[in-house]
């Protein structure tokens, strides 16, 4: 982020003093406000909604702690989920263990996932990691399958107590807020800490990770601190949902192909390597998903409404997207936003990191490589 | 012992398929340095050409392999000309994108062609017991195509001049364009043929497990498996890794247990990543 | 959970879960008071322990849940066969002066996209029951908001006995939860036992390879194999419970070679297209039936081109076999209505939304608990049989009886029309059980 070097000296809490911050978190802070009393005045389907929305929000801001910050591309972080889920699930269905104490639980053994995921692929580059991620859901998938017994299969655990024993219908802001707050919670934990020492390591680890050891921090400890605190957060967030109606224990639900490939989409579109950014794409995405799915105009020629197609749809405007806003919508924004505001204050605005967004660093470490490694070739 | 024979026959003919599988997606690896994750859809949209021109147009046979072959060949190069190009040296966003479009293809499939699987022709029909096992035509049939394909990738990529431009793109795209190659061409030319290779790949596994419109993410996953363990770029490196798994996995069913069928050789995978996180091969280029 | 508020309810006692309590008590209804107000100021109109008498009503609304409704047969059919029964309802002046209407909600086959449609209809649509479904793993993923909704549904597609345990375990909380279709998972198997008991000398199956797929719904199925198959007069040639991910049957199919069976005695769904091409194509000699759900699918043999010639499979209904006299009047109609014939889902919506309406006719009450009791005692005639169910006490709660009289599904195989070429189509013979049979058996000409 462009005012890291700005603010970089307070103490951690003192940064996320409202009156400190810069025009746009503050203008951040407003709509969190606003978010939080939009159940006075929408309804019980459309706060659902916006809970799952939050939910997603969490999914991609945890992807973006490992892949945006440190650069390691992850396939795969429905592993993540449905380790959390699926944890917190069988231990509430198996001994009774209240979902307020069953979902640490989850995140914690999503945490030792992350570790035993994290540290071979520290020994991994580039498209070898994206391969270990890409097929570590697959095969819990089999397992899931293979030791139906526990896991009850493709058809996923079902009757999984609620949180705070709160029944579905009827209840529905209690999950609103509920979901909101671990969006807010997690979204204040990470930003605290990409934002502190530890964050601007990881950037240096996405720029450069010879020049990180060669300032002799040891790189690997701190990209499974990243590892480990994306899982545990996916965890968490997997645990949660299985106990709300925005979410259930079953391979499809947390671990599908979809899922995997929509989490990364949702922190792209919103803005890779920003965490609010990942936040808000992951929001967008299940906003515009469900608006797609009601949207009842034929498509001419091949005469079919919307919302039949909803999902091809929704992969093409993707594809759109991706090729038109590589950087990312809040990203795209904040430019825009910043090009006005400059323009009012008549001054221009000089970026601290070259200009380069974090998308385009991970392409270099990649592409260097994939080119075998000599730095001078551009 | 009968043991012993049907397991070398099955596996031999089961890495042939799998060789056919992963060969396009080395080839647009090793020369482009690109992660084609829309693989799959390629094999996907080869095995729905054929049912279009079969099934939904109703000509003969023959024209519905050309269209198998031709579909995927476009679409291989339109990725190529639309998406890759543009995103050249910035693998991620490739990678992303490739999955994304291969998403869509997977839904426009879906959308126009339904979720029920279909069938499409083999090519050829028929049966032979062979060591004591029962063998179809068409199994051995893209078992001789495999090698007549890898055959003739490494007679064209050494000896003719296009092949050795590809050759020397692989190497280096700027070196290749100071000696005057035109590396886009080339590059293009690659792209169509993996199309190509992916569309037969697609009719071989069509013709024998019925056409799906997901039935493209098995075979990519197959075809990473057998690049990485293969070594990155290296034709010869797959065909080798497309063996070990192929041995790998007919062996651990008859041998050991079949409770593990279809993930045996990712847990090889993941092993061999593990202890050797370069491939068996190292990195090479194509040949 | 449920009883938290209960409690709060009760100690609490506002003016409305007191008014809702007394109207129970007035209303008599049994068993219901565990639940008042279970769902708080929040429910809607629909999921009401008070008596909603259908004379007050102009319309009755039904909520349908099902797959890709616009391309998947499946969910076709249950919406199709739904929207046909509601049709015939009200071109007959509707039930009891009340119009019956339809709100069809795609579940994409994923369960949370199922359970917010399930949400969308009981909020948004104030729905009066609910039906379709068709995976378990989608039924299982709303059973909870079903029990917390309150208002009654009527399963048809997915067997999976989990449903009617939790109907039988947590009776006052899931008792809304109805299976009209298809007989759950456990008499799947006691019906495959029961067809080879009673057509294996016909056939010629002195023995058979019993292969079933490695996936949680054939789990009591292969249970009730186990348990039963070897009282039969059929030898068990080997038993193999093949893994998810096969994609290969070579290695399998040796084996059933090796062991001399007749036939393969099949439990497929996920893998069954694999299964039978490679079967076909490599022409093996032995037989092939049980239950292969794509092979139920009426457009199936077109689809892989004949490769499901000769093969047989439980079905609940096909187009021709009369099982009962609503049945060929049905599967007509919905071919003149819809340009194709109905999946058997399809004929379970329809009898679903029959049965339903018969109920609050007979009743005149559209309150989830009069429908709930009125269901228990229902005994409909459907087109797919007699269609009641094991009442509370029964392992299978609200299950549908599986029966000779009740609902008895019947066996097909696919008959080439031209055997000399296979390819151009196909047609599904009922071969079991006798009355029904349109039929008689072929053996693989191969063979």
């Amino acid at each position: 982020m462009s005012d890291r070097s700005d603010r970089g000296d307070g103490q951690p809490l003192d940064r996320l003093n409202p009156m400190r911050l810069g025009l746009r978190h503050q203008l951040g802070l407003v709509g969190l406000v606003g978010l939080g009393t939009l159940p006075l005045v929408i309804d019980a389907t459309f706060a659902l909604t916006l809970a799952l929305a939050y939910f997603w929000g969490v999914y991609a801001m945890s992807w973006d702690v490992v892949s945006g910050y440190t650069g390691q591309i992850s396939f795969g972080h429905g592993v993540f989920f449905g380790v959390g889920g699926y944890t917190s699930a069988l231990l509430n269905l198996g001994y009774g263990i209240d979902p307020v104490f069953s979902i640490p639980v989850g995140a914690l053994l999503a945490a030792v996932a992350g570790l035993i995921i994290g540290v071979p692929a520290l020994r991994l580059r580039g498209p070898y990691l994206s391969l270990v991620t890409l097929v570590a859901p697959l095969i819990l998938v089999q397992v899931f399958i293979f030791r139906s017994d526990i896991f009850n299969g493709e058809q996923g655990l079902s009757s999984v107590d609620p949180l705070f024993g709160l029944s579905t219908f009827g209840n529905e802001t209690a999950f609103y807020y509920v979901a909101l707050g671990l969006f807010v919670g997690v979204l204040a934990l990470l930003l605290l800490i990409t934002r502190s020492d530890a964050g601007s390591v990881f950037t240096a680890i996405r720029e450069d990770e010879d020049a990180v050891a060669a300032a002799g921090l040891n790189p690997a400890k701190f990209k499974i601190m990243a590892f480990v605190l994306s899982a545990a957060i996916g965890g968490l967030a997997g645990a949660v949902i299985v106990h709300t109606p925005s979410g259930n224990a079953s391979p499809t639900t947390l671990m599908s192909v979809t899922v995997n490939v929509e989490v990364i989409i949702a922190a792209i579109l919103g803005g890779m390597g920003t965490i609010v950014g990942a936040g808000v794409g992951g929001i967008l995405l299940i906003l515009l998903r469900e608006q797609l799915s009601k949207v009842a105009w034929t498509v001419p020629i091949i005469d079919t409404p919307v919302s039949d197609i909803d999902f091809l749809v929704f992969a093409l405007i993707t594809l759109v997207l991706l090729y038109a806003l590589p950087g990312g919508i809040v990203r795209w924004v904040i430019e825009l936003g910043g090009q006005s505001v400059a323009k009012l204050r008549g001054r221009d605005d000089v970026a601290a990191d070259g200009g380069q967004t974090p998308l385009e660093q991970v392409y270099d470490s990649y592409a260097e490589w994939f080119s075998g490694g000599d730095d001078d070739e551009r | 012992m009968a043991g012993i024979s049907q397991f070398v026959i099955q596996s031999t003919i089961r890495s042939g398929l799998y060789a056919l599988v992963a060969i396009g997606f080395t080839l647009i690896f090793g020369v482009g340095g690109v992660l084609n994750l829309a693989h799959g859809a390629s094999i996907v949209l080869g095995a729905y050409g054929v049912y279009l021109a079969t099934t939904v147009l109703g000509l003969t046979t023959g024209v519905g392999f050309v269209v198998g072959l031709l579909l995927p060949a476009a679409f291989s190069g339109l990725l190529y000309l639309g998406i890759i190009k543009r995103f050249d040296h910035e693998p991620i966003m490739v990678m992303i994108l490739t999955l994304v479009t291969s998403i869509a293809v997977e839904l426009l499939v879906l959308n126009t062609a339904g979720s029920q699987p279909v069938a499409i022709p083999q090519f050829v029909p028929g049966n032979v017991t062979l060591g004591g096992t029962n063998v179809q035509y068409n199994l051995l049939a893209v078992f001789v195509l495999s090698w007549l394909i890898i055959v003739g990738l490494f007679l064209f990529v050494n000896y003719t001049k296009t092949g050795k431009a590809i050759l020397a793109v692989s190497m280096s795209d700027k070196g290749a364009s100071l000696v005057g190659i035109d590396s886009d061409r080339i590059n293009l030319i690659t792209w169509i043929i993996a199309g190509v290779l992916a569309g037969i790949a697609g009719i071989a596994l069509g013709s024998q497990l019925g056409a799906t419109f997901s039935m493209g993410r098995t075979p990519l996953i197959l075809s990473f498996s057998i690049v990485v363990l293969g070594g990155i770029g290296s034709i010869r490196g797959s065909v080798v890794g497309a063996y070990i798994i192929g041995f790998i996995e007919v062996g651990f069913v008859q041998f050991i247990s079949n409770d593990l069928t279809g993930i045996a050789p990712l847990l090889v995978l993941v092993g061999v990543l593990l202890v050797k996180p370069e491939g068996l091969f190292g990195r090479e280029l194509a040949e | 959970m449920t009883d938290k508020v209960t409690d709060s309810v009760e100690t609490g006692g506002d003016d409305h879960s007191v008014s809702r309590r007394q109207a129970i008590a007035a209303a008599g209804t049994a068993g219901a008071v565990g639940l008042a107000g279970c769902s708080g100021d929040g429910s809607e109109g629909s999921s009401s322990d008070v008596a909603d008498p259908l004379s007050e009503r102009d319309e009755v609304r039904i909520g349908v849940l099902a797959p890709v409704p616009s391309e998947n047969p499946i969910g076709a059919s249950i919406a199709n066969g739904a929207q046909l029964a509601v049709d015939q309802i009200n071109e007959e002046g509707g039930v009891g002066g009340a119009e019956l209407s339809l709100v069809v909600k795609d579940t994409k086959e994923e369960p949370q996209t199922g359970s917010t449609r399930y949400g969308e209809l009981i909020r948004n649509e104030e729905v009066d029951l609910t039906t379709g479904v068709f995976t378990s793993e989608v039924l299982l993923a709303i059973l909870d908001d079903i029990a917390g909704s309150e208002t009654p549904h009527m399963t048809a597609g997915a067997a999976s006995p989990e449903a009617s345990a939790k109907v039988s375990e947590s009776y006052d909380k899931y008792k809304y939860h109805f299976r009209t279709g298809p007989i759950n998972a456990h008499h799947l198997g006691v019906n495959l036992v029961d067809f080879v008991e009673a057509k294996a000398d016909a056939l010629g199956w002195e023995s058979v390879a019993v292969l079933i797929e490695d996936y949680k719904w054939t789990e009591p199925v292969s249970a009730a194999l186990d348990e039963q198959l070897s009282e039969t007069n059929v030898e068990i040639a080997m038993t193999n419970r093949y893994p998810s991910g096969t994609e290969d049957f070579n290695p399998i199919y040796n084996e059933v070679e090796e062991s001399g069976a007749d036939a393969a005695f099949i439990s497929m769904a996920h893998t069954g297209t694999a299964a039978v091409i490679q079967w076909a194509k490599q022409q093996r000699p032995f037989e092939f039936g049980g239950i292969h759900v794509p092979m139920q699918l009426p457009s199936y043999y077109d689809a892989v081109k004949g490769a499901c010639a000769y093969g047989v499979t439980q079905n609940s209904a096909t187009p021709t076999a009369e099982v009962t006299e609503k049945t060929t009047a049905f599967a007509d109609a919905y071919s003149e209505a819809f340009d194709s014939y109905p999946v058997y889902t399809g004929y379970i919506a329809y009898d679903a939304v029959n049965q339903f309406a018969e109920v609050i006719s007979d009743s005149d009450d559209v309150a989830a608990d009069a429908v709930v009791d009125g269901l228990e005692g229902s005994s409909y005639r459907g087109t797919t049989g007699t269609i009641e169910y094991y009442g509370p006490d029964s392992e299978f709660a609200h299950d549908v009886k599986y029966g000779q009289d009740t609902v008895w599904p019947v066996y097909q195989q696919w008959q080439p029309d031209d055997p000399e070429n296979p390819q151009a189509g196909g047609t599904q013979e009922v071969i079991f059980p006798e009355d029904l049979s349109t039929a008689e058996y072929q053996t693989p000409p191969w063979i």
